[in-house]
């Protein structure tokens, strides 16, 4: 716990220093890097006694009451598990960073970059080690606040502020509708703030109450992990940040959204099915949708933030099946359910920080994300092509690697945890695995695209220029790329580590969770073995086909041209493009996607210039929250008129296209301009009437309370009176 | 005994090894003998094989690692999934619980590096064959799945050599009808995964019209011999599945087994022969709606195996 306590300060100091040395931007930088990488340290020192005995350490309560309690910090396997993902994730990424913000010293403000970083690590550490719920507020209002001023590095240009504010209000809509509200309830039901009697004082919670609770959960934590369709901050976010930050966004900071999420689930008693249900349903279809609107991308970033909504669905398969395996009664499924969703967020963090750090080493070595205009990086940074090939292979959940693992204990809690349930839940579990297993297909089409066009065939814009990867930044990188073959190889090792986070989320004893993981062990260590089998295979096969070459005398010729099919003048600009590659899935999905194809086609001998340009927009984006924000911003609109003298924001009288005034307008517009001629006596009327408002609205609902002779709880199940009605 | 059945299995993993080649040389002979030729020899693929093993290989200067790395592993990928595979006898070298995803992704994995490879070359026949790999790729994955959904719950288990073996012979008497949409879920999934007539006309002349065999355009020698090898491999081994699906065999001995099952291999390919010569290629945007005409199968499957095993 100290060490927690430790890295905190170290964190904190880092920030102060970096703040202080806003002059030195290189130093400030050296400051940053180096408190996030010793913080880094401490928290996988403080966190590895709790994974690998699964011991909890005792909660520590600090000295400093915060304004509603005392600061409690408490680590048990659930908050260990995430404190080492993003220990390792953040240590990566401030090593790359001190490299790729070198370009940008003399050009943005890096020291505050620098000092922001240091205070996310911080806050996300806050969040999943708090165990308070003012903390952990405190924590999760500090993580959001630190990743708008990161996000908006770029400040100078418009998308990018645009881009810092979209996140800035979803996030914080998603924290002030629904997760202060959830830990307004849980605070009125335990009668404390202390996350440790949250648990006791739920249980015995009637079904409505814990499913409205799970529903608070799920849309306030699931803006933040973004879950569809509460994830339009996600691709917009992402490509404005610069790299460094989009990799900690997606791969630790939306992982917080989940880890709220999962402690949510492991105060409340098991919830009844149909919010396992619920959320199987949010999983496949931010999982779904998330993948095909990544295929639609043409800007690198962009497609994987839209990946780390696939992969967040992913995660919300496994969390869906360990709550059904929950309601179920079944150890196994729970087992394999939340046991998969875990191993996912480590998985995820270390691929896609993988994928983004990469991603940013192609920006930062030919100054473009846009796929179409890339090609042929392969042959000019090698490196960085292995590494970006190894995420790829990662994500896409194809073995040997770590993606693997997880969607394979996904799979089977998809395919053989409902065996003989209620019909419902097998078919959801079914319904789980075909979306799965498209995810899975679309995935590879996706990275096969991403990984063909810009790091194979030959470059397609004229003249890209790329130059090496800096050998620091491929280090960082080699960090996660070798947890991910290690996982991917070596799962036995690793799965058990889960296992604390999984009994912390169901509140399964040892010997319980002991007999329901053995099975499972038992099938995830033989994975080690088929990846053995598969690499020596390879190295056979390659062996052979060297000898077989040199053995037959015969020749490698190495310099022709590729073989176009008789045509003897190919160019670069003939090859299949993103957009191409992509266009026959997108075609077949378009009543999903709506996809739009503005086409100017060649006519005639001699053409005029004809061109082509798809894009897909998001729909929740442009059909949902663009609506209700329009419509929000026209009802402050008005507000502000009736409260600010200087702006005529309505005419005096408003007049339709055909010349006629429209009578409700005209009352409207004249009871405006009655009302903000700025004089005082108005704005006292109008306090006078609020305050009537309230009163007849504070009397009119405490008279039942009051009513004699018949009181009524205060804590009365929702569903009483619909029952009542039901029976008379 | 155990000497015995270790020979045994190493004689059964010679023959399937040996097998892919010939079962190519059977379509071919059926399309033969449809058009009233007289076809190549019998063994023509292992010639071909055996002339590619020993020639040296052309790589275009466009190409990098990639490339080299595509035919190797691939064929790595289909010979692991080989050991989890009950191809002859109902039992396969490896198998644990699970084993049936790893196949699966055994295949898309194999899928990535064909396709990554072709993409390697910068050509846009290649790169369009690859688009149309992995779009028609993915479309046959919720097909399989949902078969596989059926036979693990028909047989309570998630291990193929199990899922497939002598327990679905136990259980086909409950799930007969889902079987048999599994079958012919399962015969379309065969034919696009192997890049057969409907979907794909490995015999065409236009490169414009062809999937499998125009992303592989650039590769020579060896490389080319691996990857024929490995198509060959896939037809057999999606093939077998196929057929213990069709044909599920009681616990018997290997002796009466394994010849039964090269039999009926022999079958399937005759029959897959008989398909190309008794209709044309669907046009490509058409393949989508056979696609999913199999997951229409599959599924009704599902709900027949999923309502009936609850009740």
């Amino acid at each position: 716990m100290s060490a927690i306590l430790a890295s905190l300060a170290m964190l904190l100091g880092g920030a102060a220093l970096s703040a202080m040395l806003s002059r030195m931007a290189r130093l400030a930088l050296m400051a940053g890097v180096a408190s996030i990488i010793g913080a880094s340290i401490m928290c996988l020192i403080a966190a590895w006694p709790c994974l690998a005995h699964s011991s909890e350490a005792a909660p520590t309560t600090l000295a400093w009451p915060t304004p509603l309690g005392e600061a409690r910090l408490a680590l048990d396997g659930l908050s260990a598990w995430f404190l080492v993902t993003i220990a390792l994730l953040s240590s990566t990424v401030a090593l790359y960073a001190w490299s790729y913000m070198q370009a940008e010293i003399n050009r943005g403000p890096v020291p505050a970059l620098a000092a922001f970083l240091c205070i996310l690590v911080a806050a996300l550490i806050l969040v999943v080690t708090a165990a308070d719920a003012v903390l952990f507020l405190i924590g999760w209002e500090t993580m959001m606040l630190a990743s708008f001023f990161l996000v908006s590095f770029h400040h100078r240009r418009r998308e990018v502020r645009r881009a810092a504010w979209i996140y800035l209000i979803a996030n914080h809509l998603g924290t002030a509708l629904f997760v202060l509200p959830l830990f307004g309830m849980l605070a009125a039901k335990a009668g404390t703030l202390d996350f440790q009697f949250f648990r006791a004082a739920l249980q015995g919670e009637g079904r409505d109450m814990t499913t409205v609770l799970f529903l608070l959960g799920l849309f306030g934590f699931g803006t933040k992990a973004g879950f569809m369709p509460m994830h339009i901050w996600l691709p917009v976010a992402h490509p404005a940040a610069p790299t460094p930050v989009s990799a900690l966004l997606s791969g630790v900071v939306i992982k917080a959204g989940i880890y709220g999420l999962l402690r949510l689930l492991s105060w409340l008693p098991a919830l009844p099915a149909r919010c396992a249900i619920v959320m199987l349903v949010f999983g496949m279809v931010s999982g779904c949708l998330g993948v095909l609107y990544a295929l639609a991308q043409h800007d690198i970033k962009r497609l994987l933030a839209y990946h780390s909504i696939e992969n967040i669905g992913i995660i919300g398969l496994g969390i869906g099946m360990g709550m059904l395996g929950q309601s179920l009664g079944r150890p196994a499924l729970v087992a394999l359910g939340y046991g998969g969703a875990l191993l996912h967020v480590l998985n995820h963090a270390l691929f896609k920080g993988l994928l983004f750090l990469s991603a940013g080493a192609v920006m930062h070595a030919t100054g473009t994300g846009d796929i179409e205009r890339l090609g042929g990086l392969a042959r000019m940074t090698p490196v960085n092509a292995g590494l970006f090939l190894l995420g790829a292979v990662s994500i896409c959940g194809l073995p040997p690697f770590n993606g693997f693992v997880s969607e394979w204990m996904v799979f089977g809690s998809l395919l053989g945890g409902t065996w003989g349930a209620s019909r419902s839940a097998a078919g959801m579990g079914a319904m789980g695995a075909i979306s799965l297993a498209l995810m899975g297909g679309l995935a590879l089409a996706c990275f096969a695209k991403v990984f063909g066009v810009v790091f194979l065939g030959e470059p397609r814009g004229r003249t890209l220029q790329a130059h090496a990867t800096p050998p620091l930044m491929g280090t960082a990188m080699f960090v996660p790329a070798i947890l991910c073959a290690g996982i991917g190889i070596l799962p036995g090792v690793f799965v058990p580590l889960a296992g604390g986070g999984v009994r912390a989320v169901a509140g399964m004893g040892v010997r319980e969770f002991g007999g329901a993981m053995q099975p499972i062990l038992t099938s995830v260590t033989q994975l080690s073995l088929f990846a053995t089998l598969l690499a020596a295979i390879i190295i056979v096969l390659l062996l052979l086909n060297r000898i077989l070459i040199k053995q037959a005398g015969a020749t490698v010729t190495r310099a022709v041209m590729t073989w176009g099919c008789a045509y003897a003048k190919p160019s670069a600009r003939m090859q299949y493009t993103a957009s191409s590659f992509a266009w026959s899935l997108i075609q077949s999905f378009r009543s999903l996607l709506w996809p739009q194809r503005k086409w100017v086609a060649p006519v005639g001998l001699f053409t005029a210039p004809s061109e082509l340009e798809t894009h897909t927009p998001d729909m929740a984006e442009q059909d949902v929250f663009a609506p209700l924000m329009r419509g929000a911003g026209r009802v402050f609109r008005m507000i502000r008129t009736v409260s600010w003298t200087g702006e005529p924001a309505l005419r005096a009288i408003p007049v339709d296209a055909g010349g006629r005034a429209r009578p409700a307008r005209v009352l409207v517009a004249g009871v405006v301009t009655a009302l903000r001629q700025g004089r005082i006596h108005v704005y006292l009327a109008f306090i006078v009437f609020t305050l009537l408002a309230v009163f007849i609205m504070e009397s009119l609902s405490s008279r039942p309370l009051s009513a004699p002779g018949s009181p009524v709880p205060i804590s009365a199940p929702a569903g009483g009176g619909i029952d009542d009605g039901g029976s008379k | 005994m155990i000497l015995v059945r270790v020979i045994a299995a190493i004689l059964e993993g010679v023959l399937v090894l040996a097998l892919p080649p010939m079962l190519m040389s059977i379509v071919v002979k059926t399309k033969a003998w449809f058009a009233g030729r007289t076809g190549p020899p019998w063994f023509q693929p292992y010639y071909d094989l055996h002339k590619l093993l020993n020639k040296g290989a052309v790589y275009s200067r466009t190409t990098t690692w990639v490339f080299r790395a595509g035919p190797i592993v691939n064929l790595a990928a289909l010979l692991t999934a080989a050991t989890l595979v009950p191809v002859l006898s109902s039992h396969s070298v490896f198998g644990f619980a699970g084993d049936v995803i790893l196949v699966a992704y055994l295949f898309a994995l194999g899928r990535l590096f064909i396709v990554l490879a072709a993409l390697d070359t910068g050509s846009s026949f290649e790169g369009m064959g690859a688009s149309r790999e992995v779009t028609f790729g993915t479309m046959s994955e919720p097909a399989l799945f949902l078969s596989l959904i059926v036979l693990a719950s028909a047989t309570k288990s998630l291990q193929l050599s199990e899922m497939i073996g002598p327990q679905l012979f136990a259980a086909r008497g409950a799930v007969g009808p889902a079987l048999l949409l599994v079958v012919g879920a399962l015969l379309i999934v065969l034919l696009t995964e192997t890049c057969r007539v409907p979907v794909d006309d490995p015999a065409t002349h236009l490169e414009l019209t062809m999937i499998h065999e125009v992303m592989v355009l650039d590769h020579s020698g060896p490389d080319f011999a691996y990857i024929t090898y490995g198509a060959a491999l896939k037809f057999l081994l999606l093939g077998s599945i196929l057929l213990h699906v069709a044909f599920p065999h009681p616990a018997q001995s290997p002796w009466i087994d394994v010849p039964l099952r090269v039999i009926e291999l022999a079958g399937l390919a005759a029959v897959v022969g008989v398909i190309e010569c008794s209709m044309a290629r669907l046009r490509l945007n058409r393949v989508p709606l056979l696609l999913a005409g199999a997951t229409v199968l599959a599924a009704l499957a599902a709900v027949l195996a999923l309502t009936g095993s609850v009740t």
